[in-house]
């Protein structure tokens, strides 16, 4: 068999001829420009002016014709045939394109829900450590914050704004198929193909209990049947600190501290300083130019029977400060086959292996003392050594601050800092096709990630200081964490066609999923020489048990689902779609276990309709309507058992003090109390979401995009209730508290603004807007507010309530000011009402503190255009926030001590306040900057709006022809510029400092208390003093062989 | 077609196994390391909670806002350099009396209490369904009685009356999410606040142990007597008081004087030995809060150089005054051979400084009287190399070990002049290092004079810590919270309200007597001096003059606000002896106000209800 049929190939192949025809619409108009090209082969070639082709083609060949904007036809060539007309019915390309949803794919036309995909050309635009740096900006719904600047830093991901307070926002993340509980870090972008993000409950509704959140699903590079391919990419970037944090020279640093509280005039080195103008600004000599690299290879190929892929990839980063970087070596593997004509099975194995260096006690303080070390001392003595101490006040001499950050840089530092991470992600399947358009597919995740994390400190000693550990012996740590986890799915699929004009496919699942993490960490000082490091804890002198602290920690959960769905469509024009999924969660009591999760949407083609096809600027039009209820697990393991435990609350530190102690005389002994309230009725937050969409193509797709408007509404918000500490619990009571709602519209438009066919010059434009306005609807209390807990019914779950600061008393206002005893150069607050609801007449907490804003921005979006002529391709992609107000704590003087005016440090430069200068912004350096003692906090609000272009490519792409003679497929070589500028930022033109997040929550040194907390990375985003970003500029290439 | 057949079954089968494991066991919660209410029904679980509540006092006595509270804007403690300047700035609102709701000072009794008295209500009412044996349980309640009346103590006597009923009836453990505040009717909730001390801490002296042990402070039948008296006078001062109050106040203090050998409590022969470190377990002392020396971990102090946080002892540096800018020999020397911080002094962070009155009046006496001496640094080595002087100041173990004098402070300006004035033969000065004067410390009214001392004072030495680590960590001894010499001056008190005028001046004069003794004089001189210090005639003895008193003996030890407030003597006293406060202070300021944290979690659209007079 085998051999005749190659023999007929063969003699086939001898019957090439030249095959004409000409390409026209239904309507017998030519397609000019058409292609038309022979499937599996490099040959093709356009129509003319008349719609005529003419090509070489031999009998059974097939050949493709294809126009954008019209459905591609084959024809497979018969013997003889030398002329073949063809004309194609106007479509939408977009319409084919395969997405890939919940359990399965679909064609974009059959779907009904709201889905946003990212290809991959996409996500390897802005070279960036992880998919979240990635995709920000890059599709409308998916807004992606970033949190701070060191190597791999994460991003908050928020898929059409939040659903819950005290729970987990982050959306779902399926990796081929498989729920995946691991972290983006731990996924190389290279090795993705595409994202698709489900937005909307009728869509997420199949994942019921955690699709609340929006679901992203990633899909992983798979090998393609034909000749054996390597591919390499790869680039090396440059990167200088983008943005120096602002802070006062010599001169502004006397002129400050000369009018602030200070008394202790100046150090005698600072006089020095003074009288050989000496001005020395630490972050010049501190930072240093970063680097980021990255190395993918890959192999891919296969026959008809059976696919593979493999690749491996290694990822470098570092920043501007010594001592931070981020490595990853990635590895992966997928091989799928069949077995027989109705069996496949597949194994695909992701695996990572990471280093992070830097990212535990680095940052912190070499950053604050470049702030805050005094410009007036030299850097170095006299002879060239360096000064270790250089600063303005014999406190931090003595204290606290001590050594130069300098020492990093020039010291053989001995420290180690340390954070390594291992995760394989394994999944396996097989699938069988038990009758016609009947499958059974077993799939098995396999989940296993280790983190081990190291430091230590070495002693300081009189002629090797320390840096990390001034006046103190060394320090080791070791902590090691484990999460390993399984799925196991089995899933019935029926695909079927009646009568023509029926289509169902319906999808039935049961699962069961569990997952476990536990971590211990022991933490000993006094190690017997420093050159032991962590290796042997044992190797120290144990002269007490202060010098050993322990610790760890243990949860796990499962989930049991059931999930059915059914899509029907009529026509092809109409689609229905249901789905049903019920979970159990071990999180709940076993009373209130088990939830249902119904969906329900409708797809109606309009453009396939008679009375819009004529409509030739029409070429597709769809609408579609969703509604689903979902949840998200936004309760902790064992949270509904209430919880004692030894935990103080404070922090651990250095020494281990957040364990309950008490001793009698020499016996120590540990306490145990009450930290959270057992609530049984302990229930899911739930979202029931009503989409509306529009997807068009105008213009044969030279205009498209997409329209939706959603309303969203969350029952059972679960919150951390902060309880009046007089009801004798110290935590917070987690229970369900109101509900809130979720309303936007996401705007997607793609253009291809120049498609010029004679020099190939293209200009293309995505853009990308989106708004999601929150409103808390309801507390079950019936209350309208609940300050403790930042709640405001009718307001963002992102507000501020706070006073309203109106801006510094001016000297002309000193009798005003009085009355409110206050004086000129204090804060000036608004006098909002007093108790007869009518301003008093003086600032008092229950009357002048009001909601004054919130953290979400009112707009946002990004918008990319690219520009390709001949083999080059140019593209900016831009991204944008507008609205919102951040808080920066670097602003709130007891924040980070970094402007609170009091002349002991040098500090981040604000306009302050002086009877010369009548500054709105910061008031006079003095002890009491307002009668009120947290008016501090009102000085770190502003608007959040900025602008900025992410990132700039250039590229070139070798033609061909040229490449053909050196056997390779695809050659392109490019450049890059990341955080090229910031074009717009009121908070930036003000301040010089980036508006974007360096952490989650509480970042200061005095909690403002109404920052929300970090529960579940959940906190309120706020500006800190982390490190700062880098702008790097990368050189890379991509080849095909 | 068979061929698949074959490989099917074996993953349906599979699937199906997998698929029949029972669901509700799948989902089971089976925690590890989280326990529940129920563990303190357990004979370890009801101990350990006792210790958290032991633990939690550690809280309000040593770290620096209870330091605060109890000392500045005070006829003894004025506002030092730092806190002047506003660092931190609740000390420079309590003590200048600008002080609001939002005080972060505030927060440490209000927030570090209510959790504790919560979980002692619970083992109170648990301990009949402990398996331990009947008398060790009914010592482990009296313990947690008094503690509990131990914090209600020191809340009433801030804040006025708090809740007893927390959410779920009076003294009850509450479980329950509660979002109310009780705390209306105040004065009758007052009555019933010092109703449960008192019968918390009656409960603890007739059902501890006399003695504590002798290495350690558990509560025993001393401290509890000690406590009682004190309630009992606070309470005659109050709006809640009985016409019994004093009497049985001095009851419960003369029992305890009377019977010290069965107690085991006796007054040391040195003032300076009570404070000593490493003598901290001493006869004199009835009940401290404890802390492991050098012991971070076990004393929860997780940053040991930060201020304020947590759980260590900032008393130690919060009376220090800045011996870092001292010149010497002279003030218009080049050398500072003290510019490095060193264990024994700590850390200078210049929170508070005596008043004038406290150093020129109440410590008038700096000679007969040992108690200024014993009370206060006034000696410094040096401990940087420079210039002339060596710094051989070793602290192996907390101990000096050599010496060589940088400079010492006077006790008055005329001791200052005649030292400094010594002459060799050759003319040249006698002292190789400096004698500070009085006019030349930070005071109010003194100099602030950059050139002379810049930030230096005499410092509180009660609390140094030689067994630290590092000069800047916070403390790790034991904090007193009730000590013999006290009792003597609250029987004194009680005595002198009770009309038994004789009795008083005895107990004063016990006081007096002991305060005389400096070791290394002879028995006649210390005779001698006791004769000069001691009071003669009973009608000196008058509530203003126990107060002096109370200042001389327990300067520092952080109950001074609380003594003045509680006896309606603060407005007056403060007004007369401390210049900081006079701008400012109100009749309402005897009372601290409610945290706003507390007003903006409590479920009730009026809170002003709820607030103190004033605030």
């Amino acid at each position: 068999m085998l051999v005749l049929f190659l023999c007929l190939q063969t003699w086939a192949q001898a019957q090439t001829n030249v095959l004409r025809g000409r390409v026209t619409e239904e309507s017998g108009d030519a397609i000019v420009g058409a292609s038309v090209s022979i499937k599996g082969t490099t040959r093709g070639t356009f129509t003319d002016g008349d719609g005529k082709y003419e090509i070489a083609a031999t009998a059974g060949e097939t050949l493709v014709y294809s126009f954008v904007g019209y459905t591609t036809k084959e024809y497979k060539l018969a013997s003889g045939v030398t002329m073949y007309n063809v004309a194609l019915a106007s479509s939408s390309q977009i319409l084919e394109e395969i997405v890939v949803v919940g359990y399965g794919t679909q064609k974009k036309r059959d779907v009904t829900g709201s889905v946003v995909s990212v290809s991959e050309a996409t996500l390897r635009e802005v070279p960036a450590a992880n998919l979240q740096q990635a995709l920000q900006g890059r599709a409308a719904g998916l807004e992606i914050q970033r949190v701070g600047n060191q190597p791999g830093a994460g991003a908050q991901i928020r898929i059409r704004g939040i659903r819950s307070i005290s729970g987990s926002n982050e959306p779902l993340l399926v990796l081929d198929g498989i729920p995946y509980e691991g972290s983006l870090n731990d996924i190389n972008p290279a090795d993705i193909a595409s994202v698709d993000v489900l937005k909307d409950a009728s869509a997420t509704a199949i994942y019921g209990s955690r699709g609340a959140n929006g679901v992203i699903l990633l899909t992983t590079k798979k090998g393609k049947s034909g000749s054996t391919r390597v591919a390499y990419s790869g680039y090396h970037g440059v990167g200088q600190v983008a943005n120096k944090f602002p802070t006062y020279n010599a001169e502004e640093y006397q002129a400050m501290r000369n009018i602030s509280t200070w008394g202790n005039g100046y150090m005698p080195d600072e006089i020095v300083g003074i009288s050989r103008g000496t001005d020395v600004n630490w972050q010049d000599l501190m930072y240093k130019s970063s680097f980021r690299t990255e190395h993918n290879l890959s192999l891919t190929g296969g026959s008809e029977k059976s696919t593979f892929a493999l690749g491996g990839g290694y990822y470098k980063e570092n920043t501007v400060l010594p001592g931070e970087d981020f490595t990853r070596y990635t590895f992966r593997a997928a091989i799928d086959g069949t077995v027989g004509n109705r069996i496949k099975v597949g194994l695909s194995t992701q695996n990572i292996f990471s280093y992070s260096n830097g990212s535990q006690f680095v940052s912190g303080s070499p950053l604050f003392r470049m702030m805050a070390m005094s410009p007036l001392v030299s850097p170095t003595f006299d002879d060239g050594t360096l000064n270790p101490t250089p600063w303005g006040n014999i406190d931090d001499l003595n204290g606290n601050g001590r050594y130069s950050p300098l020492m990093l840089l020039t010291e053989n530092p001995g420290w180690i800092d340390r954070v390594r991470r291992i995760r394989t992600f394994n999944s396996a399947y097989a699938e069988v096709e038990i009758l016609d358009g009947l499958k059974y597919r077993a799939n098995l995740g396999v989940n296993f990630a280790q983190q081990f994390n190291g430091t230590f400190i070495p002693q300081d000693r009189p002629l090797q200081p320390s840096f990390f550990r001034a006046g103190q012996g060394n320090t080791a740590r070791v902590g090691n964490g484990e999460t390993n986890g399984y799925t196991l799915e089995h899933i019935l699929q029926y695909d079927k066609r009646f009568k023509e004009n029926h289509t169902i496919s319906a999808t039935g699942l049961y699962s069961f999923q569990r997952s476990q993490s536990f971590d211990n960490f022991v933490q000993k000082d006094s190690i017997a020489e420093d050159f032991v490091k962590f290796y042997n804890l044992a190797l120290s002198t144990p002269i007490n048990s202060n010098n050993t602290f322990l610790g760890g920690g243990e949860s796990s959960w499962s989930l049991v689902s059931y999930m059915a769905r059914v899509n029907y469509s009529f026509k092809e024009k109409y689609l229905l779609t249901a789905t049903y999924r019920r979970d159990g969660s071990s999180r709940l009591a076993p009373t209130n276990r088990w939830f249902d999760y119904p969906a329900f949407s409708a797809g109606w083609l309009l453009s396939e309709e008679s009375f819009i096809r004529p409509i030739k600027e029409i070429n597709l039009l769809k609408l579609r309507v969703g509604w689903g209820k979902t949840s998200n697990q936004a309760i902790g393991p064992y949270q509904s058992l209430g919880l004692v435990n030894n935990s103080n609350g404070l922090g651990a530190g250095s020494t281990g003090g957040n364990i309950t102690r008490y001793n009698f005389g020499p016996t120590i002994v540990t306490g145990y109390n009450v930290v959270t309230l057992p609530n049984p009725n302990l229930s899911w937050e739930f979202t029931n979401t009503l989409n509306v969409g529009l997807d068009f193509g105008l213009y044969r797709d030279r205009i498209s995009g997409s329209l939706e408007f959603y309303n969203s509404r969350t029952q059972d918000i679960l919150y951390n209730v902060s309880l009046p500490v007089t009801s004798g619990v110290a935590g917070a009571f987690l229970t369900n508290i109101g509900e809130m709602s979720n309303k936007g519209f996401e705007f997607t438009l793609n253009t291809q603004n120049v498609v010029s066919k004679s020099n190939g010059f293209t200009w293309t434009t995505e853009l990308n807007l989106f708004r999601n306005t929150n409103k808390l609807l309801a507390l079950t209390s019936g209350v309208m507010q609940d300050i403790g807990s930042q709640l405001f019914v009718g307001y963002s779950m992102t507000s501020i309530y706070d006073f309203t600061k109106l801006g510094i008393w001016q000297i002309s206002e000193a009798e005003e000011a009085a009355r409110f005893g206050s004086s000129p150069g204090q804060i000036k607050l608004a006098d909002i009402s007093g108790p007869d609801g009518i301003p008093d007449g003086r600032i008092d907490a229950t009357y002048d503190r009001s909601v004054i804003g919130n953290m979400d921005a009112k707009l946002q979006g990004g918008l990319t255009n690219r520009f390709t002529y001949k083999g080059f391709d140019f593209s900016v992609v831009t991204f944008a926030r507008f609205g919102g107000k951040l808080v920066s704590q670097l602003h709130q003087p007891f924040g980070n001590y970094l402007t609170v005016l009091d002349g002991r440090r040098n500090e981040i430069k604000v306009d302050y306040w002086t009877p010369t200068n009548p500054s709105n912004w910061f008031p006079m350096p003095q002890a009491a900057i307002s009668p009120v003692s947290d008016a501090w906090r009102t000085l770190g609000y502003y608007d959040a709006s900025f602008l900025k272009i992410r990132s700039i490519n250039i590229g070139y792409t070798f033609s061909p022809k040229l490449l053909q003679k050196a056997q390779i497929q695809n050659l392109r070589l490019y450049g890059v510029a990341d955080n090229v500028a910031t074009l717009f930022s009121p908070f930036f033109r003000q301040t010089g400092i980036d508006p974007e997040g360096t952490g989650l929550g509480n970042q200061g040194v005095a909690n403002p208390g109404n920052i929300r907390a970090n529960n579940a990375g959940n906190g309120a985003l706020t500006v800190g003093l982390g490190t700062p970003m880098r702008r790097t500029f990368a050189m890379g290439i991509n080849l095909t062989l | 077609m068979k061929k698949w057949h074959k490989l099917v079954a074996p993953v349906l089968i599979a699937g199906m196994t997998l698929g029949s494991c029972n669901e509700d066991e799948f989902l089971r919660e089976q925690p590890f390391t989280v326990f529940s209410v129920e563990y303190f029904k357990t004979a370890s679980g009801f101990e350990n909670g006792l210790h958290a509540v032991y633990s939690g006092l550690r809280f309000l006595w040593g770290p620096e806002g209870m330091v605060s509270l109890g000392s500045v804007g005070t006829d003894e403690w004025a506002l030092a350099e730092q806190a002047r300047a506003g660092s931190p700035g609740f000390a420079l609102t309590l003590g200048n009396y600008t002080i609001d709701a939002a005080n972060g000072a505030l927060l440490t009794p209000w927030n570090r209490s209510f959790n504790n008295i919560n979980l002692a209500n619970a083992l109170v009412e648990f301990a009949p369904e402990v398996n331990i044996p009947e008398a060790t349980k009914t010592r482990l309640v009296a313990e947690t009685r008094f503690i509990r009346a131990l914090y209600y103590l020191n809340l009433v006597q801030q804040f006025g009356a708090v809740p007893l009923d927390l959410g779920s009836g009076e003294l009850k453990f509450n479980q329950s999410p509660f979002q109310g505040f009780n705390r209306l009717n105040h004065q009758e909730l007052l009555v019933k606040n010092y109703e449960a001390i008192i019968a918390d801490f009656q409960f603890a002296v007739e059902n501890l142990p006399d003695r504590r042990p002798t290495g350690a402070f558990r509560a025993a039948k001393g401290a509890a007597l000690h406590l009682l008296a004190k309630t009992y006078i606070q309470r005659g001062y109050s709006t809640a008081k009985q016409p019994t109050d004093f009497e049985r106040g001095y009851q419960a203090a003369t029992e305890l004087i009377n019977n010290r050998s069965r107690y085991g409590a006796e007054l040391l022969q040195n003032f300076a030995d009570v404070f000593r470190p490493g003598n901290d377990y001493n006869q004199e002392i009835l009940f401290s809060i404890e802390r492991v020396p050098g012991n971070f971990g076990a004393n929860e102090i997780g940053t040991p150089n930060s201020i304020g946080a947590g759980k260590g002892t900032d008393a130690h540096n919060d009376f220090c005054g800045d011996y870092t800018n001292v010149r010497a020999p002279l003030a218009s020397s080049s050398f500072v051979p003290t510019s490095t911080r060193a264990i024994p002094y700590g850390r200078p962070i210049r929170r508070f400084c005596p008043t004038p009155w406290a150093y020129f009046e109440a410590f008038a006496d700096k000679t007969n009287d040992a108690r200024y001496d014993g009370s206060f640094r006034t000696m410094y080595y040096a401990t940087t190399t420079t210039g002339p002087w060596v710094a051989t100041l070793v602290t192996a173990n907390g101990l000096v070990t050599s010496t060589d004098t940088a400079f010492i402070a006077a006790h008055t300006n005329a001791q200052a002049d005649s030292l400094n004035a010594l002459r060799n033969p050759d003319g040249t000065r006698r002292l190789k290092y400096r004698v500070v004067a009085p006019r030349e410390f930070y005071f109010i009214g003194g100099s602030i004079d950059p050139n002379l001392t810049r930030n230096y004072y005499p410092s509180l030495s009660k609390f140094e810590d030689l067994q630290n680590i590092d000069a800047n960590n916070q403390a790790t001894r034991p904090f007193p919270v009730a000590r013999l010499a006290e009792t003597y001056l609250l029987a004194a008190e009680a005595a002198l309200q009770t009309n038994r005028a004789n009795e008083a001046l005895q107990f004063i004069n016990v006081v007096k007597t002991r305060a005389a003794f400096r070791p290394g004089l002879s028995a006649a001189t210390v005779a001698a001096r006791a004769e000069r210090i001691r009071v003669r005639n009973a009608s000196e003895i008058t509530l203003d003059f126990i107060l002096d008193e109370r200042t001389r003996e327990l300067m520092g030890e952080c109950m001074r606000w609380p003594d003045l407030a509680t006896r309606g003597k603060l407005l007056e006293r403060a007004r007369k002896h401390n210049t900081d406060v006079a701008a400012n202070i109100k009749d309402f300021h005897v009372l601290r106000p409610i945290p706003r944290e507390q007003l903006d979690r409590t479920q009730d659209p009026d809170k002003a209800k709820y607030q103190n007079p004033g605030y």
